[in-house]
């Protein structure tokens, strides 16, 4: 592999696992609070990609679908957190994985019923269609342009879990959701946003990700593959992990894609095999 | 404390009758596809039941069934009965080994890791190709098969086959279930710190219980690529875990019983449903909710929360 090619699949790789951070952070942030894994968190990541294939076609704007999609993905999952899921808090964390499971295959239709089960392409905006010199190569621009969105959320949400209030009630509510409640805080509306900002993070990696590899429906599936993946290798319920096993996993892919494209995705899952046999918590995990 | 059961019972003469009644009210063909789906069912249906570990992932056990079952059969020019052996066993080693790695880990990580891990083996298949044949699958399978002298090619000897192999297992299940194995098991689902305080090695049981389950999966596979005559990459596909787990919690969680009325509720749903309208899955899915918000036993728990509500209406009076 020459040093061009290797550089340009690191960054690709880092480009990669910066979505799947942000695939990954919302399931993690679910999970710490709330103690049950997402498996609608694909879907959400589904409907934002679907959302911004409509808008683009529709306003010619990427930038629409790029408030949009997180938007109107999160009230989605508000929707859905009031009509279906509160009435499972109490039921065994079977029936949250189970109810969210069906949530997931229920979009899944409901895309294909208003879009056909084929895939579409969604143009790369306009103003980022171009390539950046970096040094002597070149790259192109809407991918660097994704790992920067990626890193402004990462670091944004870094001071809103450490240093907010909101964020010490996030802490303090995956200690004990009980304990927070019994100091007067409404833990059903702090469930309520932490899903709600949980399923936009998906919705943002589902829009971002749209121009890169198109949309078709079958890909919710293989994002809560890599997803699971993702936390699994970093650890659940920590930032970091998400961070960390986001990029590793984004590297993993890349470079695998170069020397056998065939077994690139297999690899992603090799990889989680190997962490789990030598570090079963996860790179960062506590628990 | 649910109290053990013991074998044959009523559920044994009911899953039996229904499994002669069968043939008579749909197709063979269909009847076939239930058999076999409701095997596979079986092995969600014996973690969850069982062990209470939910599994996403028994599709990967079917699908390796599936493909050692179809290239033994096309390559090494094995019979029918040892084919379907090392398509179980082959679930079985699989099973056992991630098992010992997955089990480890508890709750959602143990979902998520069966998950995974399904998704694996479907990208083991698109990697290698030029044994699994990719997307396109294998085919040129044998069509004819002879089993003790009976020539197994006509729709109705091929369901005869199905439902026997089903019933097997079935008859397995509940001897498991009702074995101090199962009783451990049981043990085990109720109180895992309890039980490693007494010193159960928890961590070997629930191997092996994994391990079984996958055996069963592995002979659901096996059984699937002899009805079809080919083996379809759709059988180690995520989607088939999702089946296998669907007919299972349609049937009842864990219920052995349940599994064969799952799947004939599946079965015949998506057969009568795709013609018309092709996105049944939608109702599976609102079916699915319904579940577990309303029905958490399952269309096989249906009877005894029926039952019971008559027993509570008839105390009022």
């Amino acid at each position: 592999m020459s040093t061009q090619l290797l550089l340009f699949q690191v960054l690709n790789g880092v480009g990669i696992g910066m979505i799947y951070f942000l695939l990954s952070v919302g399931l993690t942030l679910i999970f710490g609070l709330m103690r049950f894994v997402n498996f609608a968190h694909g879907a959400f990541y589904l409907a934002a990609a679907y959302i911004t294939y409509a808008v683009v076609l529709w306003t010619g704007s990427f930038w629409w679908a790029l408030l949009l999609g997180p938007v109107l993905v999160a009230v989605l999952a508000l929707i859905i957190e009031r009509l279906l899921l509160r009435h499972t808090y109490a039921l065994p964390h079977e029936a949250q994985i189970l109810i969210t499971f069906a949530v997931a295959l229920l979009i899944q239709e409901v895309v294909i019923l208003l879009f056909t089960p084929l895939g579409h392409n969604v143009p790369v905006p306009a103003a980022l269609s171009g390539i950046v010199f970096l040094g002597p190569y070149v790259y192109p621009a809407y991918r660097l342009a994704v790992v920067g969105v990626a890193a402004v959320v990462a670091i944004v949400l870094w001071i809103a879990i450490e240093r907010t209030k909101m964020g010490s009630i996030l802490r303090a509510g995956s200690e004990s959701a009980e304990m927070v409640g019994l100091l007067g805080i409404n833990v059903d509306r702090v469930f309520m946003a932490t899903f709600a900002l949980g399923a936009a993070l998906a919705g943002l990696a589902g829009v971002l990700v749209a121009p890169l590899r198109g949309v078709e429906p079958f890909m919710s599936a293989e994002a809560l593959g890599i997803a699971f993946v993702v936390v699994v290798v970093g650890g659940l319920g920590t930032l970091s992990g998400a961070l960390v096993g986001g990029i590793l996993i984004g590297l993993v892919q890349s470079i695998m894609s170069t020397l056998w494209p065939e077994g690139a995705q297999l690899m992603i899952y090799a990889a989680m095999a190997l962490v789990i046999m030598i570090r079963p918590t996860g790179l960062m995990g506590r628990i | 404390m649910r109290t053990v059961e013991r074998f044959p019972n009523l559920a044994t003469a009911i899953v039996l009758a229904a499994l002669v009644v069968l043939p008579l009210t749909v197709p063979a063909t269909l009847a076939s596809q239930i058999a076999i789906f409701a095997t596979g069912a079986l092995s969600v249906a014996l973690l969850l039941g069982a062990v209470g570990l939910l599994s996403f992932g028994q599709g990967l056990y079917l699908g390796v069934g599936a493909y050692v079952c179809g290239i033994l059969l096309r390559d090494a020019g094995l019979g029918l009965i040892p084919a379907l052996l090392m398509a179980a066993l082959s679930g079985t080693v699989l099973a056992g080994l991630l098992g010992s790695v997955i089990v480890r880990r508890h709750g959602v990580y143990f979902v998520m890791l069966t998950l995974a891990f399904a998704q694996m083996g479907y990208f083991a298949v698109l990697a290698f190709k030029n044994v699994t044949g990719g997307e396109n699958g294998l085919s040129g399978l044998p069509r004819q098969f002879d089993l003790l002298g009976f020539s197994i090619a006509d729709p109705l000897s091929m369901y005869g086959f199905m439902a026997g192999a089903f019933f097997l297992v079935f008859l397995l299940i509940q001897r498991v279930i009702a074995s101090p194995f199962g009783s451990v098991l049981a043990a085990i689902r109720e109180n895992e710190p309890r039980c490693e305080a007494l010193g159960y090695p928890v961590a070997r049981y629930k191997t092996a219980a994994v391990a079984l389950a996958g055996g069963i999966a592995g002979l659901a596979g096996g059984l699937h690529v002899i009805f079809l005559g080919f083996v379809p990459p759709s059988d180690i596909e995520l989607e088939m875990s999702q089946r296998l787990l669907v007919i299972a919690l349609i049937g009842g969680i864990g219920s052995p019983g349940g599994a064969l009325m799952g799947s004939a509720f599946y079965t015949i749903v998506s057969e009568a449903l795709s013609e018309i309208w092709p996105r049944w899955m939608a109702l599976i899915a609102l079916l699915l909710i319904g579940l577990v918000l309303f029905l958490p036993g399952g269309l096989w728990g249906a009877r005894r929360r029926i039952s019971a509500l008559f027993a509570r209406n008839t105390a009022h009076d």
